[in-house]
């Protein structure tokens, strides 16, 4: 019980470790170059969700500022949001890099190009 | 009830991250992936983060999933035996390890919406913080109500500028790379 309670209150941490681990394991072992480009946005959303969650304040409002109260800390948003932006360009560029490599070697197998490679 | 939500938000979004990782058709993993990106877009609702919200659910479920459909439709939808993956006992080990490391960390990382944390400190020693100056007098300085909106065009518009520019460079390169490709010119 006392191991559980240790966790109380770090749901939002637990999950990123595990989106990190989720994210991090699809990368290594998919065979196929797109499952590994979405591994690596779940690695992504991962990272986003610590960041966005460490600014958290309970009970508080979205950083819309109207009079006295209380409001979250905006500036991880400000981050996450050029970060999601950034991580599109990045996976828009590894996809066309992809159609690329499925017209030099017919296969997005990881496996299959090392053998087409090979051959040649 | 609020707790409730929040664990069954954590629960749906680890388990949808997991089924993308392990089922074997690909286009049943963009599924599932857009899936976890509208699950995640209201984990950021719940924390109260609307511009984030907003933005994941265009970009994330949207965008992404047009944008790994199409690469599919472009090469091939390969359609090996088995539904699932089968797991790599070596790749499990090593995330295993890093991931025993990261959780060890956990307890002693500040609560998630307590007041205690280092990032909702207004002043430290007398001086206000980024995020009490954010607070207390983006709005009188700009005028701007939303302090997100306030923050990213007024404060940091040199990383609105630079990710500009990475958008750029990204289409220039999308450009060059599908431009000597033999399937898409023909069509």
């Amino acid at each position: 019980m006392t191991g559980i309670g240790l966790f109380a209150g770090h749901q939002y941490q637990i999950a990123f470790v595990l989106l990190v681990g989720v994210g991090l394991y699809t990368m290594i072992d998919a065979k196929n170059l797109v499952k590994k480009v979405i591994g690596l946005n779940i690695f992504q959303v991962g990272l986003f969700l610590f960041l966005v969650s460490s600014g958290y304040l309970a009970g508080a409002g979205p950083a819309i500022i109207d009079g006295e109260g209380r409001y979250v800390n905006p500036l991880p948003h400000v981050l996450i949001l050029t970060a999601i932006v950034v991580g599109v360009s990045l996976t828009a560029l590894a996809l066309a890099l992809i159609i690329r490599v499925y017209d030099e070697y017919g296969t997005l197998d990881e496996e299959h190009i090392q053998e087409v490679m090979d051959g040649d | 009830m609020t707790v409730a939500l929040e664990l069954a938000l954590v629960v749906f979004v680890v388990s949808t991250a997991v089924a993308t990782a392990v089922l074997r058709d690909i286009v049943a993993s963009i599924a599932v992936f857009a899936a976890f990106s509208l699950g995640i877009s209201v984990i950021w609702l719940v924390l109260q983060a609307p511009d984030v919200a907003l933005t994941e659910a265009a970009v994330g479920a949207g965008i992404m999933s047009v944008l790994l459909l199409v690469t599919v439709a472009k090469t091939a939808r390969a359609s090996d035996e088995g539904a699932l993956v089968s797991v790599n006992p070596r790749a499990l080990a090593a995330v295993g390890l890093l991931l025993l490391v990261l959780v060890s960390t956990v307890p002693a990382l500040p609560e998630v919406g307590s007041e205690e944390a280092p990032a909702l400190q207004k002043t430290v020693d007398g001086e206000l913080t980024p995020y009490g100056y954010y607070v207390e007098e983006a709005y009188n300085e700009t005028g701007v109500e939303n302090s997100v909106t306030a923050v990213l065009v007024y404060y940091r518009g040199f990383d609105t500028f630079g990710e500009a520019t990475v958008v750029f460079s990204a289409v220039v390169g999308v450009l060059v790379a599908l431009g000597g490709s033999r399937r898409w010119g023909e069509e």
